[in-house]
């Protein structure tokens, strides 16, 4: 039997619905708290740090996304810790959530197709997580034109607005994860846990188990000095299975207009190279344009297994 | 000019009441015209020289209206050890023929000994022509003061030098006469600078004070704009001062020089390369001094696994105010990372060279790019078809 029409007919007002509901949720109020308040005192720390040491820098409102004190991480790195978080509180009950409230069959009974239930929910949560990071970057930015006294350079906006871009993609992988989740496990409190667990290996622990699979993997020659650059390149290429090291590199590079490159480095790569002048931002784009790809691709694809797993499900419950 | 002469002063003299003064002075021309006869002359009758010094007198002898005259000349009066001569042309002379309505000029020089005294000493020097003599007593007196007068010497007065070197003169200025202050001033080509110094001091001057009879070096610096062209050129230096000027011809000879520039495209000094790719970068060559720059060779210092090539490789002239175009075509290491690299390019012709610093931005290159958006097309292709397979349920 062949059906008429396109599927993702209805996806947008389901989004905009989804995006509505997750707004004015008290677990999406309470995350984005603290994420707000952590990143407020990321962004203040780093403002007291560049007001003391930095006298000029073409680059300052970048420098206040990554500049750390004590004891709190810079920006940067607590966005790429906190905001797999949000993404998980978002998606963990996507569809799970339906079957616990018995509302899957009543949602299904509208002129929709299943396609358009599964887009929505996935398009509603980018829609509430890329509001949070636009408010979010434009209150840091505030912040700094407050405390520093000097508006961002046409440089620091455009590389602030792909930093967000990337950290959107970033966001999307968790969030494409916690739903697949959410249509394979039953229980929401179950897909919570499977999710949060799949991110502490993956943002605390994989930075220890990377080495020791390269080790295993590419031993290291004493006699052979190449077995060394072997054995980091596959450490390196582990390491980036994580989401969290692909976004950190991708981090590194935008925010770092003086970073030229995030693979080892030879001294001849190195001879006459002027070391400090900022790269391009297109050229900063492409150095990372890999991870960024990756990234976007690990998102699909996990969206697309969550989609298949949903489609082939028995939804008469 | 006989015949016309009384008639004109019988009209100058009707005309006279009236024309008082130039009357006058046309009357008197004709009469010096009528005097006939031989005369020994000399403009200071009565002089004082110094001593141990030649001093010449110059005396003239006249013929008027007189057939040619053969005059023997003899000198009486002249004191022992006192050296003398009598100089016509150059040479010693005794006797002198004055052709009609000629004069002659003869030189006496005196050189009284170091030491020697005397007031209105009485020389008389007698030119005995026919039967008849014509006398010239002289009234020579020995005085120790010097006689007012300035004297440059230079030790070097020629130089050598190219148009960006500073040509610097010693003079020695010497007074003769009283003390006073001397102003200094050169005459030299325009576009020429030039600066006075006393001695080996470092400050500028306009002018010093000379003691009397003592003497002072003035250096004299002279630069030549950057642009003179290779040549000779005359430096006229002046000192005045004191009723008293004397100057000296100096002279500079400017050797020229070549000057190459490098510059790069459109005057930049940066360009754009891709890792492992050639780029070529069209540098101009501009010969700006004032010889011809010959075998000019080029050569860079890039970094390393990086090749630079140039075409052509060497020029063998430019000549002044000319350029000439050299590509240069780099090819950055395929290991090279994007940013910013310094290649030190180089063009040398024999004294002269001329590098330039040139700014390569490596661009990353797209090839990875283009696989990222692959894999994404890739991932959109597979939810595409999971789409069409289990789509619209």
């Amino acid at each position: 039997m062949t059906r008429k029409g396109s599927p993702f007919k209805g996806a947008m007002t389901i989004a905009m619905k989804e995006a509505a509901d997750h707004m004015t949720s008290a677990r999406m109020h309470l995350i984005m708290l603290l994420v707000m308040l952590s990143a407020t005192g990321a962004v203040y720390g780093a403002i007291g740090r560049i007001t003391e040491t930095t006298a000029e820098d073409p680059f300052l409102f970048l420098k206040l996304l990554t500049i750390a004190r004590e004891p709190l991480p810079s920006f940067a790195a607590l966005l790429g810790f906190l905001l797999p978080l949000v993404a998980i509180a978002l998606g963990f009950d996507a569809v799970n959530g339906e079957y616990a409230r018995r509302t899957m069959s009543r949602l299904l009974a509208q002129p929709i197709y299943r396609d358009a239930v599964l887009f929505g929910k996935f398009l509603g949560a980018m829609i509430v997580l890329a509001v949070a990071l636009l408010t979010l970057w434009l209150l840091m930015t505030g912040l700094g034109i407050l405390f520093l006294g000097l508006p961002p350079s046409a440089a620091d906006v455009v590389r602030g607005l792909a930093y967000m871009a990337a950290t959107l993609a970033y966001a999307g992988v968790w969030l494409a994860l916690a739903i697949a989740f959410s249509t394979m496990i039953r229980s929401p409190a179950t897909s919570a846990l499977a999710a949060l667990s799949v991110w502490l290996v993956l943002t605390v622990f994989w930075g220890m188990i990377a080495p020791l699979v390269a080790g295993a993997v590419a031993p290291i020659d004493p006699l052979d000095p190449m077995t060394m650059v072997t054995q980091y390149e596959t450490q390196q290429a582990i390491a980036r299975l994580s989401p969290q090291r692909l976004y950190g590199e991708v981090a590194a590079i935008l925010l770092d207009p003086a970073a030229r490159s995030i693979s080892p480095l030879f001294f001849d790569q190195l001879q006459g190279a002027i070391v400090g002048a900022p790269l391009p931002t297109l050229q900063s784009l492409l150095v990372v344009w890999p991870q960024l790809s990756g990234m976007v691709a690990a998102m699909i694809l996990l969206f697309t297994l969550a989609y298949v797993a949903f489609q082939r499900q028995e939804v008469r419950a | 000019m006989k015949r016309t002469a009384p008639w004109l002063t019988a009209i100058v003299l009707v005309l006279g009441a009236i024309f008082a003064y130039p009357a006058a002075v046309s009357a008197q021309e004709p009469r010096t015209a009528e005097l006939t006869g031989f005369w020994l002359t000399t403009p200071h009758p009565e002089l004082a020289i110094r001593p141990g010094e030649t001093q010449s007198i110059a005396l003239t002898l006249r013929n008027s209206n007189l057939p040619p005259q053969r005059a023997s000349l003899e000198i009486t009066g002249v004191p022992d050890k006192w050296r003398w001569s009598l100089k016509g042309g150059g040479r010693d002379v005794g006797a002198v023929i004055v052709g009609p309505d000629a004069s002659e000029n003869l030189n006496l020089e005196l050189t009284p000994p170091e030491g020697a005294r005397g007031d209105r000493i009485p020389i008389k020097i007698r030119a005995r022509y026919g039967n008849e003599v014509a006398e010239l007593p002289l009234l020579v007196s020995l005085s120790d003061k010097p006689e007012a007068g300035l004297e440059l010497k230079s030790e070097l007065p020629a130089l050598r030098g190219t148009a960006s070197s500073t040509f610097s003169f010693k003079v020695d200025v010497k007074n003769d006469g009283e003390e006073s202050l001397f102003n200094l001033a050169a005459n030299v080509p325009e576009g020429f600078q030039t600066r006075f110094k006393r001695g080996y001091g470092s400050e500028e001057i306009t002018g010093l004070p000379i003691e009397a009879g003592a003497s002072e070096t003035v250096t004299l610096e002279v630069t030549p704009p950057r642009s003179a062209a290779a040549g000779r050129y005359p430096v006229v230096m002046e000192v005045s001062g004191g009723g008293a000027s004397a100057a000296t011809e100096l002279s500079i000879e400017v050797t020229g020089q070549p000057e190459v520039s490098l510059t790069g495209p459109q005057e930049r000094l940066s360009g754009q390369a891709v890792a492992g790719k050639e780029s070529s970068f069209p540098f101009t060559l501009a010969n700006t001094g004032s010889a011809p720059a010959t075998d000019i060779e080029l050569s860079a210092s890039p970094p390393s696994g990086w090749k630079v090539e140039f075409e052509p490789e060497r020029i063998d002239a430019i000549a002044p105010d000319s350029t000439s175009r050299v590509n240069v075509k780099i090819t950055p290491s395929e290991r090279a990372i994007a940013g910013d690299y310094m290649v030190n390019v180089r063009a040398s012709s024999g004294p002269v060279s001329e590098s330039a610093e040139f700014r390569v931005t490596v661009e990353a290159s797209t090839a990875w790019g283009m696989a990222g958006i692959g894999v994404i097309a890739a991932a959109a292709l597979v939810l595409g078809m999971a789409v069409m397979r289990y789509g619209r349920r």
